[in-house]
C-alpha cells in the first residue's frame, strides 16, 4: 500500500515536470501548427543556463526562472522572427520545411552545446539536493517537490493568463481559427511570435527544473523532446488541462511500471514510445477527444435512462 | 547529343571506380566506400521521403535490421551475403507493419511517428539479450572469403579489402540504378503524384496506401542490405552505431541537403557528406562540429533553397542563361 | 448502350458530427444523360459528389453503379469502376506538366495504359480539350480556364462511363463558358454520362436534360431542366424568403 502510494505521489510530482515540458511544445503547436523539434535543444540550453547562474552567481536554481524566462522568451521570438518566419509559404508541404528548419536549429544548438560545454555530464547539487521530506511513511525528494511547486506556480499563471488576459484569448482564437481571429482584428503574426517566444521561454524553464533533478549533457533534449511528444499527443496538443492529463498519465504509467515490474525497466522508453506510436494512430487529437466522443455516444442512452444530460452543454 | 551527356558521364564515372584499385590508393578507395556508402542511404531514403513525399525520421531501423540479420545468422555459421536477402526481407515486412497504420497521419505527425518507432526499435534492441544489448555484437572472424578463393594470389587482408569495395560499389549503383528506373516508371509516376497531391491522385485511381507501402518497404529492403554490408565491413556493430538516431538524421539530410527528391541530388548530398566527414576528421578543432555544419547547412537549405544543392545550381543555371540572348529568344517562344 | 439506369442513390445522407450535409436523398441517372445538380450554396452538392465518388462513405444509404453497389468503396476503387469527379477548386499536380498531369489518369483510371499506348491516349484527350498546345507546360503556369481543362481531361483520361463536373463555369468568361458547354455535349456524345453540379443557370439550362435540387442537404425537386428551373419552391431557396412580393 505504502508502495502504490508512494509512487502516486511520485508521479504526479514527476507529471509537473513532463507539463512543464511539454506545454512549450503543445503551445507552438497550436498557435502555428508547427512542430518544434528545437524543443529539445532550448530545454538543455535553460539547463545549462541555470547551471550557468547557479555555479556563476550561486543563484538558486529554482528562482533562475525569473532571469531565464524573460531572456528566453526574447530569444524565442527573435529566432521566430528573424528564421522560422522567412520560411517561404508554399502549397503542399510547408509542414516538411518548418520540420527540418527546426531541426536544423536543434542540431546547431546540440553541437554548440558540445563546443562550448563538451560532452561531460554536469548536474546541479545544492544544499538541498538530497533532501527529502517524509509525509507519513513515504519519502519524498525535495528537489521534485521543489519542481512541482513551480510548475504549479507557472501553470496557474499561465492558467490566468490564458482564461483571462486579452493575450490569452487572443492566442485560444488564433489556436482555433487564425483566419477567424485575423477577420475579428487580432494580429495573428504577432500573436505567433509571443506564442513561440513563450514557448521556448517554457521549454528552456523546463531545461532548468529538469536539471535540478537529472544530470545532463548537451545531447539533455532528446529523450525528453519524445515524451513531450508523447504527452501532447496524449493529451491533446491544445489545452493546458490536457497536457498535464497526459503528463500525468505517462509518469504515472512510468512509476507504477517499475514499482510493480510490468516489463523491464530497460523497456521503459520503449514503452513511451511505442504509446506515442499508438496514439498517433488511434487517437491524434488526444484522449481530451476520446473522452468528447465518449460523451457523444454515451448522451442519448443517459438522457434516456436518467432525464438530463450527463455533461452540461455538451 | 545533349541526351547523352548524363548517361555517358555516368557510365564513365562508373568505369573510373570499378578500376580504382589499380591506380588509387587504399585511404582514397576507403574514402570511395565510404561516400558510397552514403549514396546508398542517401537515395534508399529518397524513395520514400522525396518521390513519395513521406519524410521518415527512422531509417536506422532498417539499416539496424540487415546489419543486425547478417551478424546473427553468420554467429550461426551462415555464408554474409546469404543473410543478406533475410535482412531485406526483416526490414520489408517491418516497413509494411509500421506503414500501414502510420501511413494516414499527414506530415510532420507520420514524422513523429517515425522517430517513435525507430527510437522503440533502438531501446528494445538495446535491453534484449540475443542482440548483446547495448554492447552490441562481433561478426565471427570466418567470413568474407569469397573473392580470395577466386583469386588465391591475392593476400587475405587485401582480397576482404576488394570485396567489400566492391560490395559497396555494386550496391551503390543497384540503387541508383532502381532510382533512375523508378523515374521513368509508372511506379514513379503515382508516387510523384501522390507526394503533389495525394486526394488528387486518389480522385484519378491511386491507391495511395497500396504505393506508399511498396515504396517503404523497398526503400527499408535497400537500406537492409546497405546494413549487411556495413556489419561485414565494420566487424561489429551496435544498438548506438547502427539504431541511432543520429544515423536516422545524417540518413535524412544528405538527400535534403543535396536535392530532395531527384536522382542526383543524394549523390551530391551523399558526396557532400561523406568528404566532409572525411575533410573534418583531419581538422582537431573541428572534429565533432560536423553535425554543427550540417544544422547550419540545413537551416540555409530550408531558408533558401528547398530544392538543395541541385535547386542552387538549377537557380544558377537559369539566370546565367537568361542572360544569353539565344536563350531569352527560346524563353519568349516557350511561354 | 440503350437508356437504362447508371447511377442510383437510396437515402443517401451525410453527417460531420452535428451537421447534416446531406440528408436522404435518392435519385437515379440513366445511361447517356446531362444532369444537373444545383441549389444554393452550402446545399450540401458537393458532399453528395464526394459519398458518390468514394472519397468518403456515406453516413447511411446505398449507390448503386450499374446494379452494383459501390457505397463504402475508396475512391481509387470507384474511379476504377468507371465513375470520375473533378474539383471545384482545382487541384492540378503543380510540379508536373500538363502531360504528365493527364498520364496520371491515362495510367491509373479504369483502362489502364502505359508507354507509347499511354502517350498516345493523352495526346488524344488533350487535342479532345483544347490543351494539345499546352502538353508541355508545366501546372503551375496555367490560366484558371485551361486550368479546368486540364482537371477535366485529367478526369477523362480515367475513362469513365460517369463524369461528375463540380462548378467548372465557376470563374471562366461567357466565351470560355459556351466553349465548356460545347466541350460537356462532346464528352456526352462520346457515350459518356455526365453530372455537373453549376450555379451558372444559363448552362444548366443550356446543356442539362433533367436536373435535382438541393437545399440544406434535401432534395426539393427533381425532372426536366425546364420544369425544375420554375419550379416556385426552387425560386424560393434561391432567393430566400424575400420573394418578389416583399
Amino acid at each position: 500500500m505504502v508502495g502504490f502510494l508512494s509512487a502516486t505521489l511520485n508521479g504526479i510530482l514527476v507529471a509537473g515536470l513532463y507539463t512543464m515540458m511539454s506545454f512549450g511544445l503543445a503551445l507552438i503547436y497550436g498557435v502555428m501548427k508547427l512542430v518544434n523539434l528545437a524543443h529539445a535543444g532550448f530545454i538543455m540550453l535553460g539547463a545549462y543556463a541555470t547551471f550557468a547562474l547557479y555555479s556563476q552567481f550561486g543563484l538558486d536554481p529554482f528562482l533562475t526562472g525569473i532571469i531565464t524566462g524573460p531572456l528566453f522568451f526574447f530569444i524565442g521570438m527573435g529566432l521566430h522572427k528573424y528564421v522560422v518566419r522567412r520560411l517561404p509559404e508554399s502549397g503542399n508541404t510547408p509542414a516538411v520545411q518548418s520540420l527540418l528548419l527546426l531541426f536544423g536549429v536543434w542540431l546547431v544548438l546540440q553541437n554548440l552545446g558540445y563546443l562550448i560545454w563538451g560532452g561531460d555530464t554536469r548536474s546541479i547539487l545544492t544544499s538541498y539536493t538530497m533532501k527529502s521530506v517524509s509525509l507519513g511513511p513515504i519519502l519524498i525528494a525535495m528537489p521534485q517537490l521543489m519542481v512541482f511547486l513551480v510548475t504549479s506556480v507557472t501553470g496557474i499563471a499561465l492558467n490566468y493568463v490564458l482564461a483571462k488576459t486579452y493575450l490569452g484569448k487572443a492566442i485560444r482564437a488564433v489556436t482555433q481559427n487564425k483566419g477567424a481571429a485575423q477577420l475579428v482584428g487580432i494580429n495573428a503574426p504577432r500573436i505567433q511570435m509571443i506564442a513561440f517566444g513563450l514557448g521556448i521561454a517554457l521549454a528552456a524553464m523546463a531545461g532548468g527544473l529538469t536539471s535540478t533533478i537529472y544530470p545532463f549533457t548537451p545531447d539533455f533534449g532528446r529523450s525528453f523532446l519524445l515524451k513531450a511528444f508523447v504527452v501532447t499527443v496524449l493529451g491533446g496538443m491544445e489545452s493546458f488541462w490536457g497536457v498535464a492529463f497526459g503528463a500525468g498519465l505517462i509518469a504515472l504509467l512510468e512509476q507504477y511500471s517499475a514499482m510493480y515490474n510490468f516489463y523491464p525497466n530497460v523497456f521503459t522508453d520503449a514503452v513511451t514510445f511505442t504509446l506515442l506510436v499508438v496514439a498517433l494512430v488511434v487517437m491524434p487529437k488526444g484522449l481530451p477527444s476520446v473522452g468528447n466522443q465518449l460523451v457523444k455516444f454515451v448522451q442519448p442512452w443517459f438522457e434516456k435512462t436518467f432525464g438530463r444530460k450527463a455533461v452540461a452543454g455538451s | 547529343m545533349k541526351r547523352y551527356l548524363g548517361p555517358a558521364a555516368a557510365a564513365l564515372l562508373v568505369i573510373a571506380l570499378f578500376s580504382g584499385p589499380g591506380y588509387l590508393e587504399r585511404g582514397s578507395l576507403n574514402d570511395i566506400w565510404n561516400v558510397s556508402l552514403y549514396v546508398v542511404l542517401a537515395s534508399a531514403w529518397n524513395i520514400m521521403g522525396g518521390m513519395a513525399g513521406q519524410v521518415s525520421f527512422g531509417y536506422s531501423a532498417f539499416l539496424g535490421m540487415g546489419a543486425y540479420a547478417t551478424v546473427l545468422l553468420c554467429l550461426h555459421g551462415w555464408n554474409a551475403y546469404a543473410t543478406i536477402p533475410v535482412g531485406m526481407a526483416v526490414a520489408a515486412v517491418f516497413a509494411v507493419i509500421v506503414g500501414l497504420p502510420t501511413f494516414r497521419l499527414r506530415g510532420p505527425y507520420f514524422t513523429i511517428a517515425t522517430i517513435g518507432v525507430s527510437e522503440a526499435v533502438r531501446v528494445f534492441a538495446q535491453g534484449v539479450e540475443w542482440t548483446g544489448g547495448s554492447s552490441g555484437r562481433r561478426m565471427p572472424i570466418q567470413y568474407g572469403d569469397f573473392l580470395h578463393k577466386w583469386l588465391p594470389d591475392v593476400p587475405r587482408g587485401q582480397a576482404i579489402f576488394l570485396e567489400n569495395y566492391y560490395a559497396m560499389l555494386i550496391l551503390a549503383v543497384v540503387v541508383v540504378g532502381t532510382v533512375w528506373y523508378i523515374q521513368r516508371s509508372r511506379f514513379g509516376l503515382a508516387l510523384a503524384a501522390i507526394k503533389q497531391d495525394i486526394d488528387a491522385a486518389e480522385a484519378l485511381g491511386v491507391s495511395a496506401t497500396w504505393f506508399k507501402v511498396r515504396a517503404h518497404a523497398l526503400s527499408a529492403a535497400l537500406m537492409a542490405i546497405a546494413g549487411s554490408l556495413f556489419a561485414i565491413n565494420f566487424q561489429y556493430i551496435a544498438p548506438n552505431s547502427v539504431f541511432a538516431f543520429n544515423m536516422s538524421l545524417q540518413i535524412v539530410l544528405m538527400p535534403v541537403i543535396g536535392g530532395v527528391g531527384t536522382l542526383v541530388g543524394p549523390i551530391i548530398g551523399g558526396v557532400v557528406f561523406g568528404y566532409l566527414q572525411i575533410k573534418l576528421l583531419t581538422i582537431q578543432a573541428l572534429r565533432d562540429s560536423n553535425l554543427l555544419i550540417y544544422g547550419m547547412l540545413l537551416i540555409v537549405v530550408m531558408l533558401f533553397e528547398p530544392r538543395g544543392v541541385l535547386g542552387l545550381i538549377d537557380r544558377v543555371v537559369k539566370f546565367v542563361g537568361r542572360g544569353l540572348p539565344k536563350a531569352r529568344k527560346e524563353a519568349r517562344h516557350a511561354a | 448502350m440503350p437508356h437504362e439506369v447508371i447511377l442510383q442513390a437510396k437515402g443517401v445522407t451525410k453527417r460531420f458530427g452535428g451537421l447534416t450535409a446531406v440528408n436522404n436523398v435518392s435519385f437515379e441517372v440513366t445511361q447517356g444523360e446531362i444532369f444537373g445538380l444545383i441549389g444554393p450554396n452550402g446545399a450540401g452538392k458537393t458532399t453528395l459528389f464526394s459519398c458518390l465518388v468514394g472519397a468518403y462513405p456515406p453516413t447511411s444509404g446505398e449507390i448503386y453503379f450499374k446494379g452494383k453497389r459501390i457505397d463504402g468503396m475508396h475512391n481509387h476503387a470507384v474511379v476504377r469502376m468507371g465513375i470520375v469527379r473533378t474539383h471545384q477548386i482545382v487541384k492540378p499536380f503543380r510540379e508536373m506538366s500538363v502531360f504528365g498531369n493527364v498520364l496520371v489518369g491515362a495510367s491509373f483510371g479504369s483502362k489502364p495504359k502505359s508507354g507509347a499506348v499511354a502517350a498516345k491516349f493523352v495526346g488524344e484527350i488533350l487535342k479532345f480539350c483544347g490543351l494539345a498546345h499546352r502538353a508541355e507546360a508545366p501546372a503551375s503556369s496555367l490560366t484558371i480556364g485551361e486550368l479546368k481543362r486540364l482537371e477535366i481531361s485529367r478526369a477523362l483520361a480515367t475513362e469513365p462511363e460517369v463524369i461528375m463536373l463540380d462548378e467548372v463555369m465557376g470563374g471562366l468568361n461567357p466565351a470560355e463558358i459556351n466553349d465548356a458547354m460545347a466541350l460537356i455535349r462532346q464528352i456526352r456524345d462520346s457515350g459518356k454520362t455526365v453530372l455537373m453540379i453549376e450555379h451558372h443557370m444559363k448552362a444548366v439550362a443550356g446543356v442539362c436534360e433533367r436536373a435535382m435540387v438541393l437545399n440544406f442537404g434535401n432534395k426539393i425537386a427533381e425532372g426536366t431542366t425546364r420544369d425544375v428551373l420554375n419550379d416556385p419552391r426552387v425560386v424560393e431557396a434561391y432567393l430566400g424568403d424575400h420573394s418578389a412580393a416583399g
